[in-house]
């Protein structure tokens, strides 16, 4: 490190900088500031926009400070006459077929263009030429596009390109005719609209927020993605207590995943304001009845009554959705009333046991995305843990890294891979056995579908492996698997070698729950026991409800769930409170309150500190959260010490403290596997087929449901011959609204309609 | 005003996965450009085979890129990205006959005019169309590498030199 | 159209003269594939030195040493290595390259045997301009015959050392002559020029070494490695070793592809003997654009009587450059305004569109050029488009941006009078012929 210490000249100053830092990023640091559009850290440089000219001494021509990287001795002059001639020149260039349109623009006020303009610009307009037109068109049912605006940094294709591996957006035509776009005209990819979010310019732009509310007049509240695992830093919008959009741009929010977000995360968010949104509690006064509005204190009186007639029988159910706060007052519910046994997590599939056998560290993104070798098993990162996925990718693509993915179903991440090893249906857990007790191999191999061979590859790979090797596992896996790879993972670690494991459970707090309800059972089992329940959010399977003498229910939305509640409490979404989620590399990040509670919704903990109090005992939360997260600090281990202002910078993400005990013993759940080898239940043979980019992104759910554009993405990820429904009502360019008989016309009126009416 | 400035693709089109299939002999020759590039670097065979499509369907159509990613494992986006950088690919139907007239300075300073004249008079076009038969598109083209020959053009992938009025007029009654 | 040599007996220009000169059979029987075995015979340093002793720069445009690019090319390097050769020849006003191609093509074979032989490359390809696609089957012939008779493929006349050539074909694109962009569309991508450094004598086609040649450049290898580069330098100058092909065109009665001795005096002779003058007698000459069209135009006073010699050091010294040799000459019915408007429109429509001032650059000049045509012109736009081109000069990703801009300054600084006419709006406001 310190021997690559070189010195440089800027503008007369003497700096110090490592060798082969990049010139432009070297200047800045030292408050130089340096113009520039198509540079952008960590994809490869283009030098295409020339706005970023320095003069070097010794170099014939100004040079792109882009690409220069920095040698000793090197002498920049990054301020002369000469080179602010060249950089307003650019500038003009830039104008020149570009619309003048800014107030009308909905990148007006956060548009790099505009910013350089001011700054560098001020040229007299010389250009009185007449200026290209090029339509304005939809690539997809949310990315809109201007492309008179697009000043060809190529950003987004690259990020598509790098970050996505989708290769969806290029750059098409020549000369001043060039464009971005795609063939057809339709983009065909996962709709992430990180192309969007590097856009300088107004060129592609959030279809579902479009023209809703000018920039300046959002306020931005950095808080959590509420979707994914990976706990994505973003930036929520509002106005007048509506949430208008979310983004990641670096200007209001800089999280471990940079300006990285995905589908959901990014235009999901109209649930929030949905007219549908619970108003008022509700009562069923009397099963099979009608639910009927009812005030706060009578809807409290009402289930803190029932629930005491059941008090020594009452289970809760805990939603992987809400906040660690929140799942906190139920696991303290519980154990006031002495319901321990009877506590669940109403997570689809739960990694309980890869927490509790962790025999090395979790890793963070970063480690991913620096890591030697990657081990993928079970999963589908690209479609659940999309930022996980692009570390991955970024880290084979631009570091090199070996990927092996071991999987039932070919997934996209498979064509990333130096090794796919292809397992039949139902043979993870054979897998797990050969892969963690290696003379098990023989009575396992002809299990599988695979050949031998293939682990001996595997090994050979680990074996080979210099740096980090990092095993993933996907919350598929049977629980018995999973505690038998956590378990094991350090046996692989050597001198050269650190093993690190990452976790990929489906939803957003998932591993909050387990932190905080270590025991917790499976919600049939609690529900079987139970004779009455106080649930958050909404279950799998409702019917198990229907032999409980009483339920409350604490939802966003009426659900199956609700169907079978006695009395439901309106809760308030992520976006409405104050708390943390914890994410899958045990980053615990701010929540934080966006708008007010929509109608007469309560955050969920504080409705479970509402009825505890009227059933006759305190939680003692003094009604903020951060007391709430005080005491939550104090009762779970891995929270020790942490407070809220441990968590105010983004940037640098709390880590929990898991345990880790190097060997762990796992015979039992290596036991399970053996005896799952016996039971033939297994349906075996191979699934060859590889699913389309967005199969569960895309999913109707009750919330991304709420944003009328995810009916046309899960209508098949937006291929041309069935997005030709995407001019509906609200896509329409100049916001007028377009009559569904259009859509109808274009053969896919029924699909419209969803579209609309949903 | 008639330059051959390279026309826009960026309608959007009602796409479709329908793929374009093509006889045993034109596979092989297509195999044959592949094989003439590394293994890995099967891409570089796309314009060669980008002109096999357009020979074969006259024109590079959809069905054609389909074929082309499936046939080089990569995204249609990708054809097409390569195939609108070059103006000798037509992402649209044209004219049996393409006639492309050398426009710049040599050709210009030596006829050329003239002859574009006398050419879109006779078929009632304008450079850049195509006549209602489909029969004939006339586009101005940027240097042909003839000048010495000038004024010329070139009419599918055969040159014409030295035209004058008279030659053209043979020459059509050939094509005709 | 006239070929023939002028001045020196025609060296490149010998068998494209002869009756099925393209032939492997006339090939051989006139000395072809000897130099190649006398290459086998030689060590690659040899080879590269009689290169550099040569004085051959390249043809291409660049003019850059040939003998010192192949010494750029790491021979040690455990990759692949490749020779290239750019027959994309889309210059306007040049057009040498198309009669080499068609008349000997075994030159061009031999030529990149040879310098495969040097740099250790056991594979090459030759990247045709997309409507030269006549040429290519012309040279998939000559390929075939060379490999049959042992001079392609598998340890070549027995000498232990195998080389395959390939042609490949462009499809419309003036950038992809320059060599990087060449390369990313040989690679099957759009034609965008590289960074360079890496230069592709060390990254160049795959990410491998990577030798570009033009045309001309390499069938002069075999001359070289026949005659000696000493001798084949005495041909011309110190600094400009060898012969030239020069392509003219425009306004005279003997254009075609004329082979000199480099430094040939003078070009007035050239133009007014040689080529048989002006092709109206009653019309003078006005302007020339010596060496294709990236070059300052010149005006008739820079020649008549000043006696300028043909070659790099002479042209330069004229005011202009040789480039491609492409010579392309005016008499005075031209309205140099509406040339240059013409080569505007060339350059923006050949722009790749990567970096901002050459794609909006070269759009605004022809939008003022159209604006002027149109009677628009207003005293100021001299001004306006000066300013423009040095905007774009040394400031594009490219040299295509600098080759854009010369002609419009020089056209400005040395046809005032032609411009005078109509940026003045007052006096003239009819459009030009449009
Ligand atoms: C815009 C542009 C166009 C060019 N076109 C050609 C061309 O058509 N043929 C050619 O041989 N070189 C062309 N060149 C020069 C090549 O970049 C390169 O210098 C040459 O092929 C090297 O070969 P040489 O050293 O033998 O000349 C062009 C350069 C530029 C900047
Ligand atoms: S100067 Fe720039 S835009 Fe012009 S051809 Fe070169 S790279 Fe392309
Ligand atoms: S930032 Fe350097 S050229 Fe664009």
């Amino acid at each position: 490190m310190s021997e690559d210490k070189i010195k440089i000249t800027i503008n007369g100053e003497e700096v110090e900088t490592e060798k082969g830092a990049v010139l432009i990023d070297v200047c800045r640091e030292n408050d130089n500031s340096i113009p520039s559009f198509c540079y952008y850290q960590d994809l490869t440089p283009q030098a295409s926009c020339r706005m970023c000219l320095v003069r070097i001494d010794k170099m014939p021509k100004l040079q792109t400070s882009c690409t220069i990287k920095c040698t000793d001795g090197m002498v920049v002059t990054t301020e002369s006459a000469e080179i602010e001639k060249a950089q307003r020149a650019m500038g003009e260039f830039l104008l020149a077929n570009h619309p003048l349109d800014c107030p009308v623009c909905d990148r007006g006020g956060e548009c790099e263009l505009q910013e350089v303009i001011f700054d560098w610009g001020d040229v007299e307009e010389r250009f009185t030429e007449y200026k290209n037109v090029q339509p304005e068109k939809y690539l997809s049912p949310i990315v809109a596009n201007d492309p008179q605006r697009c000043i060809l940094c190529k950003r987004c294709t690259r990020v598509c390109d790098e970050w996505m591996g989708e290769d969806a957006i290029e750059a098409g035509n020549r000369g001043v005719n060039t464009v971005i776009g795609t063939y057809g005209g339709w983009l065909n990819c996962s709709q992430c609209g990180n192309c969007i979010e590097v856009c300088p310019t107004g060129t592609l732009l959030d279809a579902v927020y479009r023209h809703a509310t000018r920039p300046w007049e959002l306020d931005q509240v950095v808080s959590t993605d509420t979707y994914s695992s990976d706990g994505m830093q973003l930036s929520i919008g509002s106005r007048g207590g509506e949430v208008h959009r979310i983004v990641a741009r670096d200007r209001y929010v800089n999280g471990l995943n940079g300006e990285f977000l995905d589908v959901k995360a990014r235009f999901a968010h109209e649930f929030i304001n949905h007219p549908d949104r619970i108003k008022t509690p509700l009562i069923r006064y009397s099963k099979g009845g009608k639910l009927i509005p009812a005030t706060w204190d009578n809807a409290i009186k009402f289930a803190a009554e029932k629930l005491s007639e059941h008090r020594d029988s009452i289970g809760v159910v805990a939603s992987p959705r809400i906040t660690n706060e929140s799942i906190f007052a139920l696991g303290r519910f519980a154990q006031e009333i002495g319901a321990d046994e009877r506590v669940a997590v109403s997570d689809r599939q739960s990694m309980a046991e890869f927490y509790a056998n962790l025999s090395t560290p979790l890793c963070s993104h970063r480690d991913i995305r620096y890591a030697s070798t990657i081990i993928l098993i079970g999963g589908e990162p690209e479609e659940e843990q999309t930022y996980t996925a692009k570390q991955i990718r970024q880290a084979v693509r631009n570091g090199g890294a070996k990927l092996i993915v071991v999987n039932e179903t070919p997934i996209r991440l498979k064509t990333q891979a130096s090794q796919f090893i292809h397992l039949d249906r139902g043979s993870y857990d054979a897998f797990a056995l050969a892969f963690t007790e290696p003379d098990a191999l023989r009575d396992t191999i002809d299990t599988m579908g695979v050949e031998a061979s293939a682990f001996e590859d595997l090994f050979e790979t680990i074996a080979g492996t210099q740096g980090d090797l990092i095993i993933m596992v996907g919350s598929d896996l049977s629980p018995a698997a999973q505690a038998a790879i956590a378990g094991r993972a350090a046996r692989m670690s050597a001198d050269a070698r650190r093993v690190l494991l990452h976790s990929l459970p489906l939803y957003n707090n998932s591993a909050g729950a387990i932190d905080i309800l270590p025991g917790a059972k499976n919600v049939e089992d609690v529900a079987a026991v139970s004779g009455a329940l106080l649930i958050t959010g909404s279950i799998q399977d409702p019917s198990v409800l229907s032999t409980a003498g009483f339920v409350v229910v604490q939802e966003l939305f009426l659900t199956e769930t609700t169907d079978h509640a006695d009395v439901v409490f309106p809760a308030a979404s992520f976006a409405e409170v104050d708390g943390t989620f914890t994410n899958n590399a045990a980053n615990v990040q701010r929540v934080r309150k966006s708008i007010e509670p929509i109608h007469q919704s309560k955050p969920d903990w504080m409705i479970t500190a509402l009825i505890a109090r009227e059933m006759g005992f305190d939680l003692d939360f003094e009604f903020a959260s951060s007391a709430v997260f005080r005491q939550l600090a104090e009762i779970v281990p891995q929270y020790a010490g942490l407070r809220y202002p441990d968590m105010k910078d983004e940037t640098r993400p709390a880590v929990l403290k898991h345990e880790v005990v190097a060997d762990r013993d796992v015979t039992q759940a290596l036991q399970q596997l053996r005896q799952g080898l016996e039971s033939s239940a297994r349906p075996g043979g191979k699934n060859q087929v590889m699913p389309p980019i967005g199969h569960r992104l895309h999913r109707v759910t009750t919330m991304t449901g709420k944003t009328p554009q995810f009916h046309l993405l899960a209508n098949g990820n937006p291929k041309p011959d069935n997005l030709l429904v995407a001019p509906l009502e609200q896509f329409n360019p100049d916001g007028s609204v377009k009559e569904v008989a259009e859509a109808a016309v274009i053969g896919i009126g029924d699909r419209a309609h969803i579209g609309v009416n949903n | 005003m008639a330059t051959a400035t390279p026309t826009s693709y960026t309608d959007q089109i009602e796409y479709t996965n329908e793929m374009a299939e093509f006889s045993p002999e034109v596979v092989e020759e297509m195999r044959a450009h592949v094989a003439k590039y590394p293994a890995e670097r099967s891409r570089s065979a796309l314009i060669p085979l980008l002109f096999v499509i357009q020979r074969e369907r006259g024109w590079v159509d959809n069905p054609g890129v389909n074929y082309l990613a499936k046939f080089l494992n990569i995204e249609v986006t990708d054809v097409w990205e390569t195939a609108t950088f070059y103006t000798m690919f037509n992402l649209r139907p044209i004219g049996r006959h393409h006639i492309q007239i050398c426009k710049t300075l040599s050709c210009k300073i030596m006829g050329e005019p003239e002859i574009t004249g006398h050419i879109c008079s006779k078929l009632g076009i304008k450079p850049g169309e195509t006549t209602a038969d489909g029969k004939y598109t006339v586009t101005l083209v940027e240097c042909l590498g003839s000048c010495g020959t000038a004024p010329m053009m070139q009419v599918g992938f055969d040159f014409h030199e030295d035209l004058t009025v008279e030659k053209v007029d043979d020459l059509f009654d050939k094509l005709a | 159209m006239e070929i023939k040599a002028i001045g020196c007996e025609p060296l490149q220009l010998k068998r494209v003269l002869m009756e099925n000169g393209h032939t492997l059979e006339v090939y051989r029987q006139t000395g072809g594939y000897k130099s190649l075995e006398r290459a086998f015979g030689m060590s690659a340093d040899a080879i590269i030195q009689e290169m550099k002793d040569s004085a051959l720069r390249g043809r291409g445009g660049a003019g850059f040493p040939t003998g010192m690019k192949w010494s750029f090319v790491p021979r040690d390097s455990p990759k692949e290595k490749y020779i290239v050769c750019n027959a994309d020849e889309s210059e306007p006003g040049s057009f040498k390259d198309r009669y080499l191609l068609e008349g000997d093509p075994h030159a061009l074979i031999e030529g990149m045997l040879i310098a495969g032989f040097a740099l250790g490359a056991a594979t090459g390809y030759i990247y045709y301009r997309g409507e030269y696609n006549y040429l290519i089957d012309i040279m998939d012939e000559a390929l075939r015959e060379a490999r049959e008779a042992g001079m392609l493929g598998e340890n070549i006349l027995g000498s232990g050392f195998s080389m395959d050539i390939h042609t490949h074909t462009g499809a419309g694109a003036y950038i992809c002559g320059e060599e990087t962009a060449l390369l990313s569309s040989l690679e099957g991508f759009r034609g965008h020029p590289r960074m360079k450094p890496p230069f592709p004598a060390v990254e160049g086609l795959y990410a491998s070494p990577t030798v570009v040649n033009n045309v001309e450049t390499l069938t002069s290898v075999p001359q070289i490695i026949d005659m000696g580069g000493i001798a084949w330098r005495d041909l011309g100058t110190e600094k400009s070793g060898g012969t030239k092909l020069w392509s003219i065109s425009g306004h005279v009665k003997k254009p075609g592809v004329y082979e000199l001795p480099m430094g040939y005096a003078d070009m007035e002779k050239f133009i007014m003997d040689d080529c048989g003058g002006m092709i109206r007698d009653d019309k003078a000459l006005k302007a020339v654009i010596p060496g294709g069209s990236s070059v300052y135009i010149m005006n008739a006073g820079q020649i008549l009587g000043k006696n300028v010699p043909l070659d790099y050091e002479g042209l330069v010294e004229a005011g202009s450059m040789l480039g491609t040799g492409g010579m392309i000459v005016m008499d005075e019915t031209v309205d140099v305004v509406e040339s240059t408007r013409n080569l505007s429109e060339f350059y923006k429509h050949e722009s790749c569109g990567w970096c901002t001032p050459c794609r909006e650059g070269t759009d605004w000049l022809v939008k003022i050029f159209d604006r002027i045509a149109a009677g628009g012109g207003k005293p100021e736009d001299a001004q306006l488009l000066l300013d423009i081109c040095d905007n774009i000069e040394g400031k594009s990703f490219c040299p295509l941006g600098d080759a854009a801009a010369w002609p419009v300054q020089s056209a400005i600084k040395r046809f005032p009078d032609d411009f005078r006419k109509w940026l003045d709006t007052r006096v003239n406001g009819n459009a030009m012929g449009v």
